[in-house]
């Protein structure tokens, strides 16, 4: 049970996401970089090179590791890149919410929250 | 000859309808509110969508129109030691939803007794002041404090010009033999607190920005304190409604279980009655 503790401390959005999601949101003051020697940055920019390995690690580290992030947003093309990891996530905090992308539209099939739906109404 | 009297009506009792099982009822309750919240997501998720692409659109329009050096606003110009200024703020809600929770086994959607209500604003860390206030507009950092006016993002990109403005030094306008002495009028008095360095990320990209990448910055502000933070909070109420709608379908089966088995009982036990006579 999350108990209010838990999510007092969770003052951070953390993103993961192609070069232009990422800008634009860091460009609404969101980016935080912790103070060294860990300097942590709560966003993470993919690109074609960037391993699979690597966004799993962020994704655990911004949902697992850290306590003072709130809510990870995601490109859904990326957690596509991650998928069983994404939806087999399933704790309270941080919210995953996943948004769409410059070159990938947001496509409702693939969003956690509507598959939940249709489990619900039984499809 | 008097006409045949009508034919007495017959009062016909109403059929009992089948009376819909209260678990049935407040199954119906959970899965109306349930479509609600759903249609406000969607809703939501549609206007996020419209605001990424505004971004996107501004963002590429920012790159197209740059000057000479700059070569793609992007990470090759984030700070290396940014602040957030716009943070999360968590706080516990009884929501219509989740009113009833009755010891929630895996947490969901639940903290401290109610759901999670997300909010995204100008606050400050934890721990330097603002712990007990609401969450209301007013507790909003005030525009003259650090990162308020920092990320503000209206987009005019004045922000620089204004901070050197100081109501002591806007006094009438002194002939050029005065401006020493108004010089030091001005650094007698003391300042309240240290300027702080301005945090608004659109001063990683130069201190003339073009308008396109103001406007993306606006869009961006717009997701984040509206649409993102309202998506997060619907997300874990959904989530409470699922359970509950879960456990009022365990309920009901169960009910119907026990109903089916005492029908069974009866009959079985007129079936030996029949025998018998």
């Amino acid at each position: 049970m999350a108990s209010q503790a838990d999510f007092r401390d969770r003052q951070f959005l953390a993103v993961i996401g192609d070069e232009d999601s990422v800008t634009g949101l860091l460009l609404a003051g969101i980016g935080h970089v912790t103070a060294p020697p860990d300097n942590q940055k709560n966003f993470l920019v993919v690109d074609a090179k960037t391993d699979n390995s690597a966004i799993e690690a962020a994704f655990e580290r911004f949902t697992t590791e850290r306590k003072d992030i709130g809510i990870v947003l995601i490109n859904q093309h990326i957690a596509d890149r991650i998928r069983n990891r994404v939806d087999t996530y399933t704790q309270a905090f941080p919210t995953v919410l996943e948004i769409p992308s410059k070159d990938h539209p947001y496509d409702p099939e693939k969003d956690s929250v509507l598959r939940r739906v249709r489990r619900l109404f039984g499809e | 000859m008097s006409s045949p009297l009508p034919p007495p009506t017959k009062v016909t009792q109403p059929q009992p309808q089948p009376r819909p099982q209260p678990q049935t009822e407040q199954i119906d309750a959970l899965l109306q509110h349930y479509l609600a919240l759903l249609d406000e997501y969607t809703t939501l998720r549609a206007y996020l969508t419209a605001l990424q692409t505004a971004l996107f659109q501004d963002l590429a329009r920012a790159n197209f129109s740059a000057e000479r050096g700059v070569r793609h606003y992007g990470r090759d110009y984030y700070d290396e030691r940014m602040q957030a200024g716009r943070r999360v703020r968590v706080i516990s809600s009884m929501g219509e939803g989740g009113g009833e929770a009755e010891g929630e086994a895996e947490g969901e959607g639940e903290g401290g007794g109610g759901l999670p209500v997300f909010t995204v604003g100008v606050y400050p860390p934890p721990g330097q002041g603002g712990q007990g206030q609401g969450i209301g507009g007013e507790e909003k950092e005030k525009p003259d404090s650090e990162g308020g006016e920092a990320v503000d993002g209206d987009g005019d990109g004045d922000d620089g010009h204004e901070d050197e403005k100081h109501p002591e030094q806007e006094g009438p306008a002194a002939p050029d033999d005065d401006a020493d002495d108004a010089d030091e009028d001005v650094k007698k008095i003391p300042n309240p607190k240290p300027k702080p360095k301005s945090a608004d990320p659109l001063r990683w990209f130069g201190i003339l920005t073009p308008l396109p990448l103001r406007q993306a910055q606006g869009h961006a502000i717009k997701a984040v304190e509206d649409i993102i933070p309202r998506l997060a909070t619907l997300n874990a109420e959904m989530a409470g409604v699922e359970l509950e709608v879960r456990r009022a379908r365990k309920r009901r089966a169960k009910v119907e279980r026990a109903e089916e088995k005492r029908v069974a009982d009866l009959e079985e036990k007129m079936g030996k009655v029949d025998v018998g006579a």
